[in-house]
């Protein structure tokens, strides 16, 4: 009963960190189409939610990597790897509310990584780290994919601006945005194989762990495919305007061929990474796209200060959401091992900071009406352009 | 849980050549053919712009003088826009059928696990399990 307790506690917090990772990173798909106006907010966002909601049914390639090729089956058994997952998810979904707090793009995944790390060593020691291991999959995949992205968007954007010198002003307006609708569809579908299926994987090792699912003859079960599905397409349709507001505005000013350059780059390197089997992480290849999108554009700014921050942001992603998980593994455990009052109490207190983070973001709105640019004229967006009408917030 | 590092190089540079070459052809690719399709359908719907000009630095160029297309421009566009229409619609395919071709990790062995769970006594685990 025990266990089966915690273990509800466990889905509950893994969906809650998927609902999260939806509105955290609606951003990397529609924010350059929604800064562009090739979409209205709201609309985005519901393409989007669709997207990743069918993006989940695709493959369950990466839950069978978290749930048995990161884990060893024979690791999987009994339930003291309860808490911890319950830590390291609460340290991640703190993490994600916090940097959405403050605007910046980070990326979901790190933070759940964070998360375990924290929690692993709170549970046994600093003998749970290895520095070679975060390296190799978490720190040179995260440079590398906005170098690599990076890259490829600038050479997109050069080109396309080189070709459609032949093209009004309108025209390639409004192609491009056309164009960028699609290629923001690729990148939600992307999303939606990817990271909506992180939890699923982590609720199959829940599952795993307390024996109400084989790993032996393992398969995702459907009503965890949908419950995952739903938190993420509704995550993602709640719209994180902070955060598409920051990686569509603030970063540079994006004009359409800028953004569809910026997608494009991003699904390439997205999808190939996959199909090569070196995940490179979402964010920082989409934050890579509209960085060298901003500068493949003669006389394109981009916001260093703001790329700086979210630079910081993504060196103290790891750390701080290890913090967060070790933390709560530390409270949990002053109530015994594998406790029912230690995983309740944890749980309550990650949700008492999100609602603290949620009533002090109102006092700093960012609305869908903010980002909404589906009526800029050519005027208008010059002079934005210019920085004579900057963006929301 | 223990987060163990495999023994092997920090990068696998051999996946991220492949991986700059694809992105590199398909990003920039559906890029380019995206804007051949825009003109191709500028040649064969409308006026040809003639002598526009990149306006400043870099954005968006203006429309000039206006001229109507002859049939074999028209057909030529309709042809160019078609192609790079296909092509495009191909690397979004290429795309979708990549997502759901994603290779899985075959089960880990002890050794080679980032995460092992707290209390899993790895080492009383034989390496063929």
């Amino acid at each position: 009963m025990g266990s089966t307790f915690v273990l509800v506690i466990v889905i509950v917090m893994a969906v809650a960190f998927d609902f999260t990772n939806g509105f955290h990173d609606t951003a990397n798909a529609m924010a350059t189409s929604i800064a562009t106006g090739a979409l209205k907010p709201i609309v985005a966002v519901l393409i989007s939610a669709c997207l990743n909601f069918l993006g989940a049914f695709i493959s369950i390639a990466v839950a069978t990597t978290i749930a048995k090729g990161i884990l060893p089956n024979s690791a999987t058994s009994g339930v003291d790897g309860l808490s911890v997952v319950e830590a390291a998810l609460i340290g991640a979904f703190v993490w994600n509310l916090i940097t959405w707090y403050f605007t910046i793009p980070s990326s979901s995944s790190h933070a759940l990584i964070g998360g375990l790390i924290g929690a692993g060593i709170a549970s046994i020691g600093s003998s749970a780290v290895s520095i070679h291991g975060i390296v190799q999959k978490v720190v040179a995949p995260g440079i590398l994919a906005i170098f690599v992205c990076g890259a490829v968007a600038f050479l997109a954007t050069r080109a396309a601006y080189m070709l459609i010198r032949r093209l009004g002003q309108e025209e390639a307006r409004r192609g491009y945005r056309y164009g960028q609708i699609g290629s923001a569809s690729l990148v939600s579908l992307a999303h939606g194989t990817n990271d909506a299926q992180k939890t699923m994987g982590v609720i199959s090792l829940a599952l795993i762990s307390t024996g109400h699912l084989s790993a032996l003859h393992f398969t995702v079960p459907l009503w965890v495919k949908l419950v995952c599905a739903t938190s993420m397409a509704l995550g993602t349709a709640t719209g994180g305007w902070r955060i598409i507001n920051t990686m569509g505005n603030r970063i540079t000013t994006v004009e359409s061929p800028q953004g569809f350059a910026a997608e494009s780059s991003s699904a390439a390197t997205i999808l190939a990474s996959s199909y090569y089997g070196y995940p490179l992480s979402t964010t920082q290849t989409v934050s890579g796209g509209v960085m060298g999108a901003g500068l493949g554009k003669r006389g394109g700014v981009v916001h260093w200060p703001v790329v700086g921050q979210m630079a910081l942001a993504w060196v103290i992603t790891l750390p701080s959401a290890a913090i967060v998980g070790a933390a709560a593994w530390n409270i949990a455990d002053i109530f015994g091992k594998n406790s029912e009052a230690g995983a309740i109490v944890i749980a309550v207190l990650a949700a008492l900071i999100a609602l603290g983070l949620w009533t002090l973001s109102k006092r700093n709105p960012i609305t869908a009406q903010d980002l909404d640019r589906t009526n800029l004229t050519p005027e208008l967006e010059a002079e934005r352009a210019e920085g004579l009408a900057p963006a929301a917030a | 849980m223990f987060l163990l590092g495999a023994s092997t190089a920090i990068v696998d540079w051999g996946a991220m050549w492949k991986i700059c070459l694809v992105a590199l052809a398909a990003g920039a690719g559906v890029v380019i053919f995206f804007g051949f399709l825009l003109l191709g359908l500028k040649f064969a719907q409308g006026p040809v712009t003639a002598g526009a000009t990149p306006n400043g630095a870099g954005d968006i160029g203006s429309s000039g003088p206006h001229e109507p297309p002859s049939a074999g421009a028209r057909l030529g566009g309709f042809a160019l826009a078609l192609v790079c229409g296909l092509i495009c619609i191909g690397v979004v395919a290429i795309g979708v059928y990549a997502m759901t071709q994603k290779p899985s990790s075959k089960p880990a062995k002890p050794k080679s696990a980032l995460v092992i769970p707290a209390g899993a006594r790895v080492a009383q685990v034989p390496p063929s399990q």
